[in-house]
């Protein structure tokens, strides 16, 4: 499958025949190749155990591939995970920061590990105004907070990073719809500021909503990659949703999402 | 990046209930230790005073110092030794010294109060060797898999953050909150000794600063350990599963189980199969004795009595000092053999009780407070060369270092004129002797030099372990899985 749409666009973020075998011997990703532009969003579609955050993993350096590149501007990930660490900012499934802290002080703590250090309490505030917690939590302990509250502290923090690439695990996964929604639309104004962004998520509306290409993962292989424009007016739901409850055959999806 | 990792876990370490809980009881109990062992000393330092003046007392009745069989010595409390008791309780602080022969060690701390020995006294190196090993393991059981069980890791990783550097950072911090937070309730506790009319020379300073080092490499120890378990498991429970057993075998079975081999392994002459065998030359000597007193033969003149009186008199000394001699040199063979074989035990149950900590704590804290286990000895050596003192004192006062004893007074012997003599001076009130003219003893401890050239080895092992648990941690962590 040719995944390259960018023609002459220098990709931000690149997987080159990524390959991941575990100790065990479980073969996650499959030479899974793909490249994001910048200001471009990348959804990575699939159910449990399909490969999606073994990729991002790749990417952050957390695994070494057994084959291939995960390619961050340049960077190859495993050959210089602290450089290409530098040009991520990372928001997971279940953000889960110091309890003991405020939300000011998490920001800050972050901040710095992120390598930015100038920020002042101001900074803080009004980032987080703008992922939408109001002024009287600023100076709350996390342990009070909602899932939605953290999942939003957490695009903070990715906010505050300033970093070319995004990669997102589910970030919306257990969110309520409200916050749900609210969290897409903080994903679609990060995506104006010309950032790369890589969302893994078992959510096909959402993913079809704001993705500039929709990848759909099966058994550690990509079995389907289109644009926006690709897909809109296919019922890539209900294809999707059959492939998501089994017993469709990879080349039937492939085949159907096509037609 | 350093700073801020470890900026972070001080501040996240003060503000949990788990360190509030744990500090405020660690404080609680440092400052109770203070507390207990500067009132242990003021009531010890009393009872000092006490005992020797009743000492002297005793003695004011007596008008010859010939009736002086044997005089009372005593160790002097220390506040050091009320804060480290080390042995201190259980050898005695009453030395009975003669003009010679052996010199029995009496009145210990846990021979009059059995139920201290059964419990033991709080003091600051039961606190540190019980309280700073958990509270060291309550911080770090959770260092890094407690991160990576609530997610903190794997956002943390997420950055150009080296490893190396988080592990560090980590390792600082936790150290610094600890030490932080104990140093504060050890001042309180040392603020308290002055105001409790306690006041610690130049070198007790030294040796608490001392104490205090000791205290803080060995919680260094179990928080380097508690970090490195925790690098080695993905869940805090089995940290602090693995952690709790290496704790129990740590404080309570290693030492206990390291004396025991050593017992085993090394035969020591017992103190009672020493005084059968004494009472053994005992019974021949007397038997020598007696047939020498029956070989006395008097030269001169039959109602020469002052001649009889003095022959008798060498004769006896010659053979009490023959039988001394005899008797003080097979005792000396055979404490010197119980001596040898406690020595062979004691470094082979200490080398295998190393391998705890707590050992090096207890080991090192104790010489540094002067109550380690050779303090039994000192005293002994101290009161021995106060006896050589004495036992002159005596010769020059007496004529015979012996005091008291089976001695013929010469008074028995005297001429009608000097019957009248002293039938005049017993009309006179009899002069009592001066105690002030009885030499005095004065127990020299060790000095701080010595002191640390003895707790340098268990310094030196505890430092060792902080850089093995260290390196271990920076290892483990290292290979650890962030995901």
């Amino acid at each position: 499958m040719n995944n390259n749409h960018l023609g002459n666009i220098k990709p931000a973020l690149e997987a080159v025949n990524l390959t991941k075998r575990y100790e065990d011997g479980v073969l996650a990703l499959d030479h899974v190749s793909f490249s994001i532009a910048p200001g471009e969003l990348f959804a990575l579609l699939g159910g449990n155990g399909a490969g999606k955050t073994t990729t991002i993993n790749l990417f952050l350096g957390f695994l070494e591939p057994t084959e291939g590149e995960a390619i961050i501007n340049g960077i190859v990930c495993h050959k210089e995970p602290l450089e290409a660490k530098k040009q991520i900012a990372f928001v997971s499934e279940n953000v889960q920061l110091y309890s003991n802290f405020t939300a000011i002080q998490n920001l800050d703590f972050f901040a710095k590990l992120g390598g930015k250090k100038d920020y002042t309490k101001g900074d803080y505030r009004d980032v987080l105004l703008r992922v939408g917690l109001s002024a009287d939590v600023h100076n709350k302990r996390l342990s009070g907070f909602s899932k939605g509250m953290r999942q939003k502290c957490g695009i903070a923090i990715a906010i505050l990073k300033d970093a070319p690439v995004i990669l997102l695990d589910e970030p919306t996964s257990g969110l309520d719809p409200k916050a749900g929604r609210d969290f897409i639309e903080l994903i679609k104004s990060l995506r104006t500021e010309n950032k790369a962004i890589l969302m893994s998520t078992h959510d096909i509306f959402r993913a079809k909503e704001i993705a500039d290409v929709v990848a759909i993962m099966d058994s550690g292989q990509i079995i389907m990659q289109q644009t926006a424009e690709e897909i809109s007016g296919k019922n890539l739901e209900q294809i999707y949703m059959q492939y998501m409850a089994g017993g469709v055959f990879v080349s039937e999806v492939i085949g159907a999402a096509n037609a | 990046m350093l700073k801020v990792i470890i900026e972070k876990e001080i501040r996240d370490l003060i503000s949990s209930t788990k360190f509030i809980i744990t500090f405020g009881a660690c404080a609680f109990l440092i400052i109770v230790a203070f507390y207990v062992g500067t009132t242990r000393f003021n009531l010890n330092q009393a009872y000092y005073e006490a005992s020797r003046a009743e000492n002297i007392r005793s003695m004011e009745g007596m008008t010859d110092w010939n009736e002086l069989e044997s005089n009372r010595i005593f160790l002097a409390p220390t506040p050091l030794a009320s804060l480290v008791s080390g042995v201190s309780n259980d050898i005695g602080r009453t030395a009975v010294v003669e003009g010679r022969g052996s010199i029995p060690i009496e009145d210990s701390r846990y021979n009059e109060d059995p139920i201290f020995a059964i419990f033991r006294f709080l003091d600051l190196e039961f606190i540190f060797k019980v309280l700073l090993s958990l509270f060291a393991i309550l911080l770090g059981y959770d260092a890094i898999s407690g991160e990576k069980e609530r997610g903190t890791l794997r956002l943390a990783f997420a950055n150009a953050l080296p490893r190396q550097t988080y592990i560090l950072g980590k390792l600082i911090g936790t150290f610094a909150a600890l030490s932080i937070s104990v140093l504060v309730a050890i001042a309180v506790g040392t603020l308290m000794m002055p105001m409790m009319g306690i006041s610690l020379s130049g070198n007790d300073w030294i040796r608490l600063l001392l104490i205090i080092m000791a205290g803080l490499l060995y919680a260094g120890v179990f928080l380097t350990l508690s970090v490195f378990v925790s690098s080695l498991t993905n869940r805090s429970a089995n940290s602090f599963l693995v952690l709790l057993v290496i704790w129990v075998f740590c404080i309570h079975i290693v030492p206990r189980v390291s004396v025991l081999m050593a017992a085993r392994s090394v035969d020591v002459l017992s103190v009672d199969e020493i005084a059968f065998q004494q009472s053994g030359l005992r019974a021949q000597l007397l038997d020598e004795v007696s047939e020498g007193m029956e070989n006395f033969k008097f030269a001169g003149a039959n109602d020469d009595i002052d001649a009889l009186s003095n022959q008798l008199n060498a004769h006896m000394d010659s053979l009490s000092n023959v039988r001394d001699s005899k008797m003080q040199s097979f005792s000396s063979r055979l404490y010197e053999e119980r001596g040898n074989g406690q020595k062979t035990q004691e470094r082979l149950a200490f080398a295998l009780a190393r391998i705890s900590p707590a050992t090096s704590l207890t080991l090192a804290t104790s010489y540094l407070a002067g109550t380690s286990i050779g303090l039994k000895n000192r005293f002994q050596d101290e009161a021995k060369s106060y006896q050589e003192q004495y036992g002159s004192f005596l010769k020059e006062k007496t004529g015979s270092n012996t005091g008291g004893g089976l001695r013929i007074r010469q008074s028995t012997a005297c001429t009608a004129a000097e019957d009248k003599e002293n039938e005049d001076a017993k009309k006179e009130i009899p002069k009592g002797v001066d105690t002030k003219e009885l030499p005095e003893f004065k127990y020299t401890d060790v000095t701080p030099t010595e002191s640390v050239q003895a707790a340098v080895v268990d310094m030196g092992l505890l430092l060792f372990f902080n850089l093995i648990f260290f390196a271990g941690a920076f290892v483990a962590f290292g290979k650890y899985d962030v995901r």
